[in-house]
Order: C-alpha cells, then structure tokens, then sequence
C-alpha cells in the first residue's frame, strides 16, 4: 500500500471520527447545561473542541512518529499497522477525553495551549525551511570540496571542467589534466550583468520614487505606482524570452552600427532587461522610505527657500539613506540569484572580460546547466552547482544581513 | 469561524480526492537525455492520441540525470524508461544492479550525425577530423612539444584553407553532444597524431570555441550574421534550418541520412533507450510504447520520426531490434565496453 | 546694490534651473519604465497575436479501410502534407466511434500544417513552390480561412506546434497553486500571528524575525534545490509531480505571506485588543474574533499577491522536474504536472520556429492571469481599506 492510500485512509477514517467527538463533546457539554452544572470556566462548544483535539493529536503524533523513523531509515512500520495503530490510539484519546470532560473541566485553557503550540510550530517552519535550504547544499558541496579545494574555487580564474566530463565518462587518461573549478570567471558575469542591472534599475527606479513622492500629485501618482508595480509582476520567464528573441539582437544590431562586434549572448541584454525588472522593487521601497521622512524636515527646508530638488537632495535623501541603501542591497541579492532572465539570454562560457558585449555565464545558469545537462550524477561538474549554490547563498544572508544591520544602526527616529 | 471551518474541511477533502486515485501509477515515466527527448515526446504523443493508454511523461533530465533516477532501485516511483544521446557507462550499469535493477533492455533506434554548419551563403567548406581537431583544441603539437594553440585562422592550420577566422559555437561541457564530439573528431583525430601521446580531448577556453546552448536559435541567427562562424549542432536541428545553414564536409563528405547511416560520415553517434523490465507488465501502455518506438511507422526509413530528423538505422538493424525487444534480451555488463 | 541683486537672482535662475532639470530628470524616469513597459507589451501582442488564430482548410476526408489503416490515405495527394498529421491520425478512432461513416466522403475544415499556418499568415516558411501553388488555389477557391484557435485553448502540449495548446498547463497551474495555498496559507497566517500577538520578546523570536527576511531574500531556484533534495529525495514526494512543484512554491511564498499578514495585523488598532481583553476575551478569543476578521482583506491582498508570484516562477520548477513534456491533464496532485511558465520555456527552447508565436501568446495568456489576480488584490485592498 503506498503512502497515498495510507493517507486518504487516514483521513477517511479520522474526519468522520472527528464530527463524532465533537458532537460527543458537545453533548457532554449540553447535559451539564441542562442539569444546571456548567460553570462559568467552559461553554458547551469548547467542550466539542476539547474532545475532538484529544483525539486527533494523539494520531498525528503516531503517524508524524512513523514517518520521522521511517525517513531516518529506523524502522518502516506496515502501512496496514500503522493505520490501525493510529486509529486506536485516536479513539482512545477520545475515550480520555470524554472521561475527563466534567463542568468544572478549563477545556478553553487546555485548548489554547493547543493552539499557542500549533502557531508556535509554524513558525518554527520558516527556521526548518532554512535549515532545509543549507541542508539540501552542503553535503553535495561538501564532496565537491573535498577534491577541489575551496581556495581553488574562489580564486581560480580557470573553469575548465573537460576532463571532469571525461572522468566521467571513464575516458580520462592517466595524464589527462585536472579539471580547474575556478569560480572567479562566473562570479565576474554575475557580477557583471547584476551591475549592468543595477546602472538601469538604481537611477530610474530613485528618480521615478522621487517623482512619485515629492512632485506629482495624486492622480498621477494613482497611475504611475500600479503601472511600475506591473513590471514587478511580470514573470522572469517572461522577461527572458523578451530579452532573448527581442533584446538581444537589438544589442547586436546596435553594436554593429557603431562598428563594434557584439555576441548574441551577450551580457548586455539580460543586465538591461533585469534591470528592468527590478525598477518596481527599488522604487516602491524608496518611496516607501521617502515618504516616512516627517512633513516637518520638507516644512523646515522649504521654509529656508530651498528649492524642491535641493530639499531632495540636500534633506530628504540623507535623512532616507539607510532605508534606501538596505533596498539597494535587496535589489543586488535579487539580482544575483535571479535565474530565468540568464538561463535564457545570458552565454554559457565563462569568461572573464570587462566588456559587457561578449558573452558569459552567471553562477544560477551553471547550476541549471549542470543539473539538467548529460552530465552523469556523480561527476564533479554536477556536484559544483551545489557548490555555487551554496556560495549564492551565503552571499544574498551576507547582503540581507548587512542591509538589516545598515536599518538597524542608522534608521533615524522621528517623533 | 464556521465558514473558515467549512472552507478548510472542504478543502482536505479535495485533497483527498486528489491524493486518491494515483496510486495505481497509470502513466509511463520517462526520463533522460534532451537530445532523445524530441523522439521520445513524438512517440508519447502519438502513444496518447491513437490509444487509449495516457500519455507517457517525457522529462529531459540529461542523460546522466536520466540514469541517475532510473537505477535508482525496481519501485514503481522511479521511471520506466531512460533515454541516451550515449551508451550506459559502466558504472551505472552496476549501480543499477546494486539498487535491484536487475533485468534491463538496451534499445538502440537511430542516429544522431553531429554537423558543423555554417551561413548557407559561404562556398562549401572541407574539413578534416585533423583540421577540426587542430582548430579547438587547447593545446597542439608544434615541433614535437605541446604548445598553447596559436591558431587564429583556419589557414594557418591547412594552407589549403581560406583565410578565415576561426570561430566554432559549440555545445558546452555539460552537454552529451560535447562528449560526442571529442569522442568521435578529437579523439580519433589526435590518436594518430604522435605528440599528443594518445588521446586528447581538450578544448581551448580563449573564445575561440564558444560554448552555447544546443537548441539555441541564437547561435543559427550568429551564423547567419557571421560568415565566419561555425556552430556545431544536432542534424535534426541543421535539418529544420537548411534555409539558412548549410553543413561543412567532413573527411570529404556531407551529413545526410544515407551517409550517416551507412557510416560514411564520421561524426556520427547512436541514440538509445534503456528499458526498466519489471515495469513492463505492471505499467499499462509501457510495453505498446515500446513497440510503438520501434515499429517501422516510427524509425522506419519513412517513419514518422525521420521528420524530425532522426536518422534510421539500416534495415538489418531495426529487425534486429525488433526481436530483441520480444525476446527481452538482457542487457550484461559485457556488453558495455 | 543693484549689483549684488544681480547676482542673487541670477543664483536664482541658476537655482530654479536646476530645479526644472531635476524634476525633468525625474519624469524622463518614470517616462522611461513606462516607455519600456508599452514597448514590451507590444511586442509580445504583435509576436503572439497571430497565434490566436489558425489556419484551416477545407478538405475531402474518405474513410476507407485503407485510410483505417493509414490514416495519411485520408486525404487527396495534393494536400496530404499541408493538412494536421495531429487531425489526421484521429480517423481510425472516429471510424471506431462512428461506423456508419465508413465508406463515405466528408467535407471537413481541417486545421492546416504549421508551415501552411506560417504561409497564409505572410511569415517565411519552407512549403515547397508546388505545394505554394496549390495553396493558392485553395486560396482562390475559398478553401482556406483563419479561424479562432480553439486548439490552442483545448489541447494539452504537443510535438506537432499546430495542434499544441496550454490546457494542460493551465490546469497545471491551478493544481500547483492551489497546493501552494493551501500550504502557505495557514502557515503563514499562523506564523504572523504568532509573531505578532503571542511570541514572546526573546532571541529565538527575533531569529526567526531575522530568518524570515532572509528567506524573503533567498533566490528562488535554491529552493528549487530544497524540493529536490527535501521534498523528493527525503520525503519521496513523486517528481515532477504537482505536489513536488506544490509545496516548493508553498514555502517559496510563505515569507511574502507572513510579512503582508504581519503588516495587516499590525494596521488594526491597539484599541480593539484592549476592548476585547478589556470584556474578558482570552488572547486567543482577541485574535480569533477581532483581530484576524479586521486583518482580512490585507491578508487575502497579500495572499493574492504572493500567489501571483508563484504562478510566473519557474526556475525551482525547473529542478524538481516540472520541465517536461506531459500533454495530458493531471489525474491527481501527485501525478505528473507541467505549470504555464514551465511550457513557455519549453516552447520557447524550441527549434521549431512555429512556436515562437505559440510561445509569444502563452505569455500572454499568462499575463492576463496575472494582471486580473493583481487588480482584484489591488480592487480588494481599496474596497476594503478602513483607515482607524
């Protein structure tokens, strides 16, 4: 029997059994009523709950306690077993708990100490999905270091992983040379095509949140802030197939006609078009910042004769600068790890060159390219995904958390 | 309070419905390399559309990916069917008999030629395994030693050749066509070729060699911008463009079905899928998928799958495979050199 | 004295031109983004228009036995290859289903082969000149037409582009996003309210605070490697499935969920708790009553919004194997799925040039979705707003 069935036995079995306890709960809960006993402590419906919660928790406690051994590889309870198991045990809970249902019984208390328990689960997800995320890298990446060392990888400037194809492939020779994992090659096209991003998206995405905040009026306003925000809801598949079918050979074409060679892969196209993408998200957090500046900094300046551009400048921007900086920082980590827009624009030969014509790689399109390619499962190429996987990640904690500390030390307090 | 109630009761029992009927696992599961994967999904589609067996899934993984999941171990959570731009390495032949993937059909349909094309307007290009050899690679022999190579242009290496920059799109390192191109031109090229002391397969990162993606209608509109350029690609996709590319020859002759075939053109690979055989009589529609593949509708001299630029196996071959298949001839680890 | 007012206000126009040049700085960058977002609005409608419609032909369809055996036969010489080879090899089955058309001819409009498609359409194509020939005479005879592409609407992926349709990865996309609501949801609700009414003021409270931006940061396609190594490999989840694709997206919006509800909460004014505490409501009776009703529609916008994200992501999906060709719609959440922007990439890595439009109008169609699910969270957020 596989997992699936088990589970829709499980709840078969158990929402039935459910409605059931309720009802039983209740009625429990009804007849002190009537009798005259209910105390102030409890109402009738909070008995029902009472009931039924006894009763489920102890199931999903067996059921969560199987599949946790089972995914440790311990110990594989029958499905058949387990079923059963838990269904006992469930009625059981619900046989404590009519028993112990008396009008003097705190069930709200009992119950909202359920409840706490359950939110508090929760939130404990976001911390397991990250703990995930590091666990799901660091094993494969930690093989990957053991051959190629890590100094190696963050400052060879040669990736060349032929032979590890070969190796592979069984064909290398004795002398074949060692495959180079230099990660500075692809880190530079990263780098690269995240700036490119960055000189469309940090001034357009400034100018227009300063526009929006300090010159046009409401109707304006109105229509600019949902038409921006439009932009951030595009998908980047979307602006990948933009950005190769019509960016790109533009690019081409215009380096042409000013006698320059540009590839079609170059990384041009896909630094313009995500720096596009990214306008929205600058702009909605700088304005956001702007227009918490007090109205009384604005009132003081301009009550000095400054003009509105000189109160911009001369005010309102270093008075926002933190908040502004951390959104920076965000629209870099986006940048970096943005995925779609390069897989479907961006070249895949690493190279390292200042000139934004040619083509090169970025550190999410290797990972993609080495997971899906021919490679087999086990050669160090594929095995290096994990490991820019993980460098990717340190990078975008180390930019989040620079830019919560940025926030923290100089968010100025206005009373 | 209530309605939540109801929304979220509602909901689980949706969910149930869902989870309910898919245990009996009622579609053929495939995976494996991209360059099989355009047969594949055809042969799926037409398995779907005439029959009333589902529609197989096809999932381009790589080939390596492919076999990854299928030697995964017998259960029925792993796929069927895996698909090869290469053949099975050993290696994971034995990981499949370590996971209890005993019992595996090698089924090898049709060929792939590997072309080097170039802008449809360009006079016709002849190259040798050597010359091709000689441009990519990142080291050459010069007086007896190994040297970074020089070469820039294609006369420089044959002085028969134009004077022409060298510049050659090609797949990128993670790619099976990549593999197949330094097995069958630089391998059997530099293995005659007395510096190098044996085989040699690297390819030279000066920007020379431009590592592309396979299916990239970028690297077509470069060869059609560039006449200088060459691109290494897949004969099905020379095949769908010839308004606009045309193939170099190679050792004097040019792909076409018949000279790939016949192996008169060099660079020229199988393409083969393996088949998972204790799934064959528990996944419905598995074993008429098969069939479906390898009948003369499909990789016949007229099939369908020639269409779409697959190259045929000479009829000998495909009887060949045909009885294989019904006598379920085991694949051995002899078989894999 | 005249001098120096001279001076001052020639500082001053020198002032009030800067002004002007800063404010027409700003507007050229607003201009800009918006220039930018027509320019690519109309390119894709003009890419992906044309795919709405399709070529179709008006054909003599004999059903003999021969043509039971080879559907091909069907069809005159002449036109056999500019029709559907996807139209074409349905006749043995609708022989099957309805006998009493054997040996009969039927006029059909058929839907015409891609490159004919290409043709009447005025874009290059590869038709031979003969069968260019033909197909002006069927031209001329009122034989062709371009009709509304309802095959694009109701037919799942296919190989052959004419007859290929986003059905199944619209419904994909519905199978995939419910899931992800239905995680995300609850988890994210609980989670802000837990953060927001009941953690207490520690370190753990606060790292998860800190996580949670974090996690709002994480590029997406590590999460894609999170579904691989967690959902499939660990809880054997099936691949490609829509629960793989489901509970990777699910928690790729959680944080977008918790700090839209955190925000929500927060708006509610301290007021209302300490009415509510104030007549004898447990902390749980506050938020269960009060609270989360008057929270809601910032909720529902922010879920809206973040499920808006989840239906145009595509690179996790990418990893846990929603990449692939599955024509057929999904049976059940754990049978194969594929999502709208999963069959966008796949169309647009295509050689078959056919497809760009197809391609073009998916991302269309995809647009639209996201743009209505965007208004009615916008719509929602003014009809609901309530200032306190």
């Amino acid at each position: 029997m596989s997992t699936q069935y088990l589970i829709l036995f499980f709840f078969c079995g158990l929402v039935p059994l459910a409605v059931m306890a309720y009802f039983l709960g209740r009625r429990k809960g009804r007849i002190f009523k009537e009798e005259g006993r209910l105390s102030f402590l409890s109402q009738i419906d909070q008995f029902g709950w009472y009931a039924l919660t006894w009763m489920i928790l102890p199931a999903l406690g067996v059921f969560v306690l199987a599949f946790l051994l089972h995914i440790l590889g311990i110990i594989s309870v029958p499905a058949v077993i387990l079923l059963f198991g838990a269904l006992t045990v469930a009625l059981a809970g619900l046989a404590q708990a009519l028993h112990s249902i008396s009008p003097g019984l705190r069930a709200r208390q009992k119950l909202e100490k359920v409840i706490y328990f359950f939110l508090f689960l929760a939130a404990v997800i976001s911390i397991l999905t990250t703990l995930g995320i590091v666990l799901s890298v660091i094993f494969e990446a930690i093989k990957f270091f053991q051959v190629v060392s890590v100094w190696e990888f963050i400052s060879g400037t040669q990736w060349s992983p032929d032979t590890a194809f070969l190796q592979g492939a069984e064909r290398a020779g004795e002398e074949a040379a060692k495959p180079q994992f230099g990660a500075v090659p692809i880190f530079a096209g990263t780098f690269m095509i995240t700036f490119i991003a960055m000189c469309v998206a940090i001034p357009v995405g400034l100018l227009s949140a300063i526009y929006m905040s300090e010159y046009a009026g409401d109707k304006v306003r109105a229509v600019a802030k949902p038409l921006l925000e439009i932009l951030a809801g595009i998908p980047t598949v979307v602006y990948g197939f933009f950005a190769a079918i019509t960016v790109s050979p533009l690019v081409v074409r215009l380096a042409e006609s000013v006698g320059l060679e540009a590839d079609y892969t170059n990384a041009l196209a896909p630094g313009l078009v995500m720096g596009i993408m990214i306008i929205p998200f600058i702009s909605s957090l700088s304005d956001d910042v702007i227009r918490a500046i007090p109205q009384s900094l604005r009132e003081g300046s301009y009550a000095l004769g400054l003009t509105t551009s000189e109160t911009i400048k001369q005010v309102l921007l270093p008075a926002a600068l933190p908040g502004i900086v951390s959104a920076f920082l965000l629209a870099v980590s986006r940048a970096l790890g943005e995925t779609m827009i390069v897989v479907m624009a961006a070249g895949l030969r690493p190279n390292l060159t200042m000139n934004p014509l040619e083509g090169m790689t970025t550190v999410t399109v290797r990972i993609v390219d080495a997971l899906t390619g021919d490679l087999a499962f086990d050669s160090l190429e594929t095995l290096s995904a994990f490991a820019l996987g993980l460098t990717l990640l340190l990078i975008t904690l180390i930019l989040n958390l620079i830019s919560t500390i940025v926030i923290r030390k100089f968010k100025q307090k206005y009373e | 309070m209530k309605t939540m109630l109801r929304i979220i009761l509602g909901a689980l029992v949706v969910f149930c419905l869902g989870m309910g009927p898919a245990q009996a696992r009622e579609q053929v599961k495939i995976v494996g390399s991209s360059t099989v994967y355009p047969f594949s999904a055809y042969v799926a589609e037409e398995l779907g559309a005439t029959t009333r067996y589902p529609t197989p899934v096809v999932e381009a993984t790589g080939s390596g990916g492919g076999m990854k999941l299928f030697s995964e171990g017998p259960g029925m959570d792993t796929p069927d069917i895996s698909n090869a731009s290469r053949r099975m390495k050993k290696s994971e032949y034995e990981r499949c008999q370590k996971n209890g993937v005993e019992e595996v059909i090698e089924v090898m349909f049709g060929y792939d030629g590997i072309a080097l094309a170039q802008n449809v307007e360009n006079p016709p290009l002849h190259l040798s395994l050597k010359d091709i050899t000689l441009a990519v690679a990142r080291e050459v022999p010069q007086g007896g030693e190994l040297v970074e190579n020089p070469y820039k242009y294609w006369d420089e290496i044959n002085p028969d050749l134009a004077h022409r920059e060298i510049l050659i799109y090609g797949p990128p390192t993670t790619s099976g066509t990549r593999d197949a191109f330094e097995e069958l031109v630089m391998e059997a090229a530099t293995e005659e070729i007395e510096a190098y002391n044996g085989e040699y397969t690297q390819i030279r990162s000066d920007g020379v060699y431009v590592p592309s993606g396979e299916n990239d209608n970028l690297i077509v509109q470069r060869l059609t911008k560039d006449q200088d350029a060459l691109g290494i690609f897949g004969y099905s996709y020379l095949d769908e463009n010839r308004d606009r590319i045309q193939a170099a020859f190679i050792q004097g002759v040019q792909p076409e079905p018949e000279t790939i075939t016949s192996g008169e053109y060099p660079v020229s690979r199988s393409l083969y899928f393996y088949v998972k055989v204790a799934h064959l009589d528990k996944v419905p529609g598995m074993q008429e998928y098969v069939d479906l593949f390898i009948s003369e509708k499909m990789i016949g001299e007229f099939g369908y799958l020639k269409g779409i630029g697959l190259i045929a196996l000479p009829k000998e071959k495909r009887d060949e495979i045909r009885e294989k298949v019904e006598q379920r001839d085991l694949l051995a680890l002899e078989d894999l050199s | 004295m005249n001098n120096s007012g001279n001076t001052s206000s020639r500082r001053l126009y020198k002032r009030y031109r800067a002004e002007k040049r800063f404010k027409s700085l700003c507007i050229l960058a607003l201009c800009l983004a918006v220039a930018f977002l027509v320019t690519f609005f109309a390119t894709l409608i003009s890419k992906g228009y044309s795919a709405f419609r399709q070529a179709e032909l008006r054909v003599e369809i004999s059903f003999t036995e021969q043509s039971r055996q080879m559907p091909l036969a069907a069809v005159g010489d002449e036109v056999r290859y500019l029709v559907s080879r996807g139209w074409l090899r349905k006749v043995p089955r609708m022989l099957k289903e309805n006998p009493e058309l054997m040996d009969t001819t039927q006029k059909y409009w058929i839907v015409a082969e891609a490159e004919v498609d290409q043709y009447l359409k005025g874009k290059a194509n590869k038709l031979r000149p003969k069968q260019q020939e033909v197909l002006k005479r069927l031209e001329a005879e009122g034989r062709t037409r371009l009709a509304f592409n309802t095959y694009f609407f109701l037919n799942g992926d296919s190989k052959i582009p004419e007859i290929a349709g986003i059905k199944s990865a619209l419904i994909g996309s519905v199978y995939v996003l419910f899931l992800t609501l239905l995680f995300s949801f609850p988890v994210g609700v609980m989670t802000a309210v837990y953060l927001e009414e009941f953690a207490p003021d520690n370190r753990f409270t606060q790292a998860i605070e800190v996580n949670i931006n974090n996690l709002a940061a994480i590029p997406s396609i590590l999460y894609g490697l999170l579904g691989l190594a967690i959902f499939i490999n660990t809880f054997g989840v099936p691949r490609s499935s829509a629960l793989a694709g489901g509970l990777t997206l699910g928690l790729m919006t959680l944080p977008v969920i918790i700090i839209t509800t955190r925000a929500a909460i927060r708006a509610v004014p301290d007021s209302i708790r300490e009415a509510a505490l104030g007549v004898g409501a447990s902390r749980w009776q506050m938020v269960i009553h009060h609270v989360l009703p008057l929270s809601f529609p910032g909720i529902l916008t922010g879920t809206i919004i973040g499920l808006a994200q989840a239906m145009g992501e595509t690179a996790p999906l990418l990893i846990v194997g929603m990449m692939a060709f599955i024509p057929d719609i999904p049976g059940s959440f754990t049978q194969a799925a594929t999502v709208l922007p999963a069959q966008i990439y796949t169309w647009s890595s295509s050689s078959l040039r056919a497809f760009e439009s197809r391609t073009a109008a998916a991302i269309l169609v995809l647009l639209v979705l996201l743009l209505l699910m965007n208004f009615l969270a916008v719509y929602l957020r003014q009809k609901f707003q309530r200032k306190w």
